[in-house]
């Protein structure tokens, strides 16, 4: 049996490493499963009743995903080591009536690790001057996105600012004089942030040359629809900021790894230690090439609680991404039938003015 | 047109296929017996009536906008029947989805009907201008919308988010039939859908009947036409229901084979929980006390509570629910023609009255 310091640190090595190999991520997944269904008890028990074990699996493919809604069960926490143990929880966001998921952690070694080797892997530039449209760690300890902005901003920057209080509101006096300067700054935020600075700006902003912005999340629990295409035309209207200098980044709550993708037109890649399946609901089996279907992902620096997990995000996957980028897809959002339904809920229509 | 010349013609509209097919028998009696309910007399609305010291006249809407979801066509044939039967102008704006079986049906009505009916497909300023009277169904968030837009002369009737359940006493093999067709009809997209059942007694015994009965209205009523979002939601809750009952033996999952057809989910808590839609449906322990804090936000919402056996006393003893209607099990989706949707008087709400004295 792998003992967990051993995989952790052959995980470490593989992040160091400059990229996972098929055959090496292969072998480390069916390690990493070993090491979840010996010592996860609420996941042992789902494979057990799948009828699935380490002994009889030879592939990832194999590995039993659990769904993001499975972090939801606090009497059967996703957890390999004791839960009193526990030094971090993200939780999921949602409105205070809605379950919400938790991810444990006993330690955030490999959990920040893998945002760094992941920055760097995928040749992402480096945010020296950062402004953030996030709260900072301190004002969300719960806040996955909050975290992340916090190792970034801890490795890479020189100078940061977060300019959104401990109340959610924008400071915009902070960021309308951090970019006065010239030297580039990196603005890094969610889609939702993002609407409410372009809309409380009075003129555009023009941003230093070299400046660029990381966007990320959708507008899960509001009102609010916007396609891709028009956020980045607000970008260019409002900052300056052609599509190109726009990254997208796509995680979740319940993994441990960032996939990223730039511009309009290319599909997200996660780094050399995660892979992805489209699944098509109706057959279980992978979708085939260009058909839209929903996203599981294999991540190997989910260690601590279950590396396989099925989303509700709908995704698909080009020839080129099957042929050589096995952790690259194109997202086509959050699926519809993800969200709460009802009469009339379930089919609901917008109203489009005249 | 007379109350009596409209009567006829909505009875012969009434016995189309499209319409009964979703309504029931309804005859010429029916809709009089139906206006005289609600309004006193057949002839309320064609002439001055004694009114206590007064003569008085009811007076429909001149127009009557009928905003309507795309999920069924139950409710927007309903509130279509109800204008026609008032004899006011009816303006149909359609969800951006369509709604072919509505306007199929529409196009089969009497001639002299389908004059009183304009379909539209986007909701102008024109047309909200133009409307005694607007009757919305749809999301909370729509209907908010929509009444933001309206104008203080106008009478407003919302439709907004609604939810139905069952609850089951006994006499399990009949009520697991009845269950069974009162979730499938439809795939649970209309207000009057079940999607919990309650049980008295061994919930998880029933649970397996239930998704016996499943099959069998499956296997005559074929489900079809899921869309890729629709099964990622049933496989997905499916998935995370597989991962419960594996580690909590009181979580019982009861699926179809090969397939997505229909999904039985028994769990322990008592609050009501919301379906995935598309013939998947949860059963749950009857609690000791069935109350608002026991079902817990989503009872709010609730629309109607079939039960069985049904018996009058039983029914009364659930009133203290929000529901606004308590049936037969088996009879969830065919509410009767009198019934108050979502406690509103359809016919009297619409009306305002002129007097004489």
């Amino acid at each position: 049996m792998s003992h967990p310091l051993s995989i952790e640190h052959d995980l470490h090595s593989a992040m160091a490493g400059g990229g996972l190999g098929d055959g090496a991520f292969n072998a480390l997944a069916l390690r990493v499963f070993k090491h979840q269904f010996d010592n996860n008890t609420a996941y042992q028990n789902h494979c057990k009743a799948l009828g699935v074990a380490p002994e009889n699996l030879t592939h990832w493919h194999e590995i039993p995903a659990v769904t993001t809604d499975a972090f939801k069960f606090v009497e059967c926490p996703l957890v390999t080591f004791p839960i009193g143990q526990t030094q971090k929880t993200f939780l999921t966001s949602g409105t205070t009536s809605e379950l919400k998921g938790c991810h444990h952690f006993p330690s955030l070694d490999l959990y920040d690790r893998s945002i760094t080797a992941s920055w760097q892997e995928l040749a992402l530039p480096r945010p020296e001057n950062s402004i953030f449209l996030t709260p900072e760690p301190g004002h969300a300890p719960h806040s996955s996105l909050s975290h992340m902005m916090g190792v970034l901003s801890d490795t890479h920057s020189r100078k940061s600012i977060w300019a959104v209080d401990a109340s959610g509101r924008l400071d915009m006096e902070s960021i309308t004089a951090a970019v006065t300067g010239n030297r580039p700054v990196a603005l890094l935020g969610t889609a939702l942030a993002y609407l409410h600075l372009f809309e409380q700006l009075t003129h555009p902003l023009t941003l230093p040359p070299g400046s660029w912005a990381m966007e990320t999340g959708g507008y899960k629990g509001t009102m609010r629809q916007l396609e891709k295409g028009d956020l980045y035309r607000m970008f260019t209207n409002k900052l300056g900021l052609a599509p190109d200098s726009i990254i997208n980044e796509y995680s979740m709550t319940e993994l441990s790894s960032q996939f990223y993708t730039r511009g309009l037109a290319h599909p997200h890649t996660g780094p050399s230690w995660t892979r992805v399946r489209v699944i098509n609901p109706f057959t279980e089996t992978d979708a085939l090439a260009g058909e839209p279907g929903h996203l599981v992902i294999y991540d190997l620096a989910n260690l601590h609680s279950v590396m396989a997990i099925r989303t509700q995000d709908l995704a698909s996957r080009s020839g080129a991404d099957l042929a050589d980028g096995r952790n690259a897809f194109t997202l086509l959002g959050r699926d519809p039938s993800a969200l709460p339904r009802g009469c009339s809920r379930a089919a609901d229509h917008q109203l489009r003015p005249s | 047109m007379t109350t009596d010349d409209r009567i006829q013609l909505l009875a012969d509209a009434c016995a189309l296929p499209c319409v009964e097919n979703l309504l029931g028998k309804v005859t010429a009696c029916d809709l009089s017996a139906w206006i005289a309910a609600e309004l006193g007399k057949v002839s309320a609305l064609d002439a001055f009536r004694p009114h206590g010291p007064l003569h008085s006249k009811a007076i429909a809407p001149g127009n009557i906008l009928h905003i309507v979801s795309g999920n069924t066509p139950h409710a927007a044939i309903q509130s279509i029947i109800r204008g026609l039967l008032l004899g006011s102008h009816n303006i149909i704006k359609l969800p951006s989805t369509g709604l072919s079986g509505l306007t199929g049906c529409i196009d089969r009505f009497p001639v002299d009907l389908q004059t009183l009916i304009e379909t539209h497909d986007s909701l102008t300023d024109e047309l909200l201008a133009k409307s005694d009277a607007i009757i919305a169904i749809g999301s909370d968030a729509s209907i908010e919308a929509i009444h933001q837009r309206t104008l203080p002369h106008q009478i407003f009737i919302p439709h907004g988010h609604k939810v139905s359940m069952g609850i089951v006493y006994g006499d399990f093999e009949n009520a697991a039939r009845l269950a069974a067709r009162d979730v499938s009809l439809y795939n649970q997209q209309g207000c009057l859908s079940l999607h919990a059942v309650y049980v008295h007694g061994d919930s998880l015994a029933f649970s397996g009947l239930l998704a016996g009965e499943m099959e069998k209205f499956t296997v005559e009523n074929p489900q079809h036409g899921l869309s890729l979002s629709e099964a990622g939601a049933i496989r997905n809750l499916r998935e995370t229901t597989r991962f419960r009952a594996a580690n909590d033996p009181t979580t019982g999952l009861y699926e179809s084979q090969q397939s997505l057809d229909w999904t039985v989910i028994h769990e322990p808590s008592p609050a009501l929980t919301l379906s995935c839609l598309n013939r998947c449906v949860y059963v749950k322990p009857l609690p000791e006390k069935i109350n608002p804090d026991t079902l817990g936000p989503e009872s709010r919402h609730l629309s109607t509570i079939a039960i069985h056996p049904f018996g009058q006393d039983r029914a009364a003893s659930l009133t203290h629910l929000p529901a606004h209607r308590i049936c037969p099990l088996g009879q969830s989706q065919q509410p009767s023609l009198f019934w108050h949707h979502d406690g509103f008087a359809p016919l009297a709400s619409l009306v305002k009255w002129k007097d004489l004295g």
